[in-house]
């Protein structure tokens, strides 16, 4: 079992500082993803982890052991591409084979662990064709278990499902999942896809402009968001006014709440999830649009104090609601706290 | 009439005319060549009646059998085939590290591979024998001396084609997965890298035996004895038969071609060649 790790990383591209000071411990058989827009480091730490770039200060560490230096073939990680990366002069069980013989492993072990990669990441007869042949999906298939065949003691993902279309890249998410699990393999993945990082990871590590912004399970990530921009960036929120009452609890649509957050600036607003608002019969505010999503429909409010705001309602609950309609917004009783952020 | 009908058909009307011009432009002179060179008529008008007579390839198999061609043929093979390997001795290894090392470099490279083509031919002989008859005369005694020169003269595309293979299979990618792996480069180059490369090689190699079989000052200034040369010389002889013989070197010259083509086609995989 491994434990693995980035300390006080930072690399400059040019005049680009892609990681500043960036710091991120992985217990065994965790699965971190790396959530950011494109641009915020988050490839970049993947790729030095994985020893295809060299950091300009700070320390990589495998159970302890300063790594920094190493070259990629001596960390022993398993790395699977955007682009699936297979050899394409060799089928689907040879790539499979490449670490093993690389590795020098005797000709009836490798059949072995080939044959039971192929298994568990069910490619039957696709095992002999050649990458060309292959759909998306398998080939990425392919690549992790060519990325696993050879026990590799952390396995690293760099937005393995981008490239793939909507369906194939949920199945294969929880397939990745699945896997990660049955092998315990301490893993990273990177995506820029939100659902994808809180569908499958133990932690997601939300980063911008080369920073950790937040590192947290994905629920705490949602619920409380350390600041504005993990707040924007997972799910959607409203930004609110808010004003202060006594016993440092704050006034938001219409209830008293306790905060977290930025409490001393001279304009604050509070971070609002579109499902904590509720929507009433007869009031100030005036109904723009409503969008149906299935189980709950999406209503957008105008309000005279907080301007624009986002209400998800249970669909069930939405029939009386139409554009036009004179509504009344406030915070769901079952809200105790919010985050406050500097709206200056 | 529609008028969306009208205008398609104008455009196909001028794109196939055109495409008839161009085609017209490059085979009239090619089937006058073609006559001259293998039809026995004493008379150059054409009429309906000795259109179709008297048509031997007797004077190719003359010139074909004239053992002065035969000999420069040979010396052309050769000369191609090392500036082949040369060139694949140089120019591989280079593509290879730069793009997967410091792809950065790759525009400077490009723009430096260029240069041969800067050069004309009389400036680079005249300053080549000057320097290389003081300093190894042996040289340029040796037909063999004109290897360099041809490397050189190919050394533009080849690089491109090199590099057009590389960026079609994804190296860069290929190199760290395999490098992940526990690879080490001369693994990743001749178990990963050099396989794929095959085609984008063999039309490198193609593209300089087309240029070999094509190239006549480098040779004629330094006075060596090659198929282009010696065509020339034989046309003296025997116009006919050399005009025979240029169309077959050409008919090969176009099939070489038609291979490359092929093999840039083949799988689907698109090269696309920057810098021309």
């Amino acid at each position: 079992m491994t434990t693995v790790g980035l300390s006080g990383i930072r690399k400059t591209f040019g005049s680009t500082v892609a990681l500043a000071d960036f710091s991120l411990s992985i217990s065994s058989g965790e699965l971190v993803c790396l959530l950011g827009p494109s641009g915020c480091g988050k490839t970049t730490a993947l790729r030095i982890l994985a020893g295809l770039e060299r950091a300009d200060a700070g320390e990589v560490w495998v159970d302890g052991v300063d790594i920094s230096v190493d070259p990629p073939e001596r960390r022993g990680f398993g790395m699977v591409f955007q682009d699936y990366s297979l050899f394409p002069n060799m089928t689907a069980r040879q790539n499979i084979e490449f670490g093993l013989k690389v590795k020098r492993k005797p000709a009836k072990e490798r059949a072995k662990t080939v044959d039971r990669m192929v298994e568990i990441t069910a490619l039957g007869e696709h095992a002999a064709k050649y990458p060309h042949q292959l759909s998306g999906g398998q080939k990425q298939r392919v690549a992790l278990a060519r990325a696993i065949a050879t026990s590799p003691r952390v396995l690293l993902l760099d937005e393995p499902l981008s490239a793939l279309d909507a369906k194939v890249r949920e199945s294969l998410r929880d397939e990745i999942r699945r896997l990660q699990l049955e092998i315990g393999v301490t893993t990273v993945f990177v995506t820029h896809d939100q659902h994808e990082a809180l569908a499958i990871a133990d932690r997601v590590g939300v980063m911008s402009n080369g920073r950790l912004e937040q590192l947290a399970h994905p629920r705490e990530l949602y619920e409380a968001p350390a600041n504005a921009f993990v707040a924007g960036f997972i799910g959607s929120a409203n930004r609110l006014p808010a004003s202060s009452e006594a016993d440092d609890r704050w006034r938001v649509l219409g209830r008293s709440v306790a905060a977290t957050g930025v409490v001393s600036a001279p304009s604050v607003l509070a971070v609002v999830r579109p499902e904590q608002v509720a929507v009433e019969e007869d009031g100030p505010s005036r109904v723009v649009s409503t969008s149906f999503l299935g189980p709950i429909t999406r209503v957008t409010v105008q309000d005279p104090q907080a301007g624009t705001v986002v209400a998800d309602i249970m669909s069930v609950d939405a029939d009386w609601i139409r554009p036009g309609s004179s509504v009344r917004i406030r915070l769901r009783d079952d809200v105790e706290r919010v985050l406050l952020i500097d709206g200056s | 009439m529609d008028p969306l009908m009208t205008a398609s058909r104008k455009g196909f009307v001028l794109r196939w005319g055109f495409l008839i011009l161009v085609a017209a432009y490059f085979v009239v002179p090619m089937l006058a060549m073609a006559r001259f060179a293998f039809q026995n008529v004493p008379t150059a008008l054409l009429t309906r009646d000795n259109v179709f007579a008297d048509w031997s390839i007797s004077g190719l198999l003359t010139a074909l059998s004239n053992p002065k061609i035969v000999s420069s043929a040979s010396i052309s093979f050769w000369i191609a085939v090392f500036a082949i390997a040369l060139n694949f001795a140089l120019l591989v290894p280079l593509a290879i590290v730069t793009e997967v090392r410091s792809p950065r470099l790759r525009p400077a490279l490009t723009a430096l591979t260029l240069v041969p083509w800067v050069v004309p031919p009389i400036a680079l002989v005249v300053g080549v024998a000057t320097t290389f008859r003081a300093a190894a005369p042996w040289f340029l005694g040796n037909t063999l001396c004109l290897v360099p020169f041809y490397a050189l003269w190919a050394m533009p595309f080849t690089y491109r084609v090199l590099d057009a293979g590389l960026q079609a299979i994804n190296a860069r990618t290929l190199y760290e997965a395999a490098r992940g792996l526990g690879a080490s480069l001369w693994t990743v180059i001749f178990r990963v890298l050099l396989p794929n490369m095959r085609a984008a090689m063999v039309a490198a190699a193609m593209l300089t035996v087309a240029l070999v079989l094509g190239e006549y000052a480098f040779a004629s200034l330094l006075l060596k004895s090659t198929l282009p040369t010696e065509m020339v010389v034989y046309e003296g002889r025997d116009p006919r038969g050399a005009l025979a013989l240029a169309l077959f070197v050409m008919v090969i010259t176009a099939l070489c071609l038609g291979v490359v083509v092929r093999l840039i086609r083949r799988r689907g995989v698109s090269i696309t060649v920057t810098g021309f």
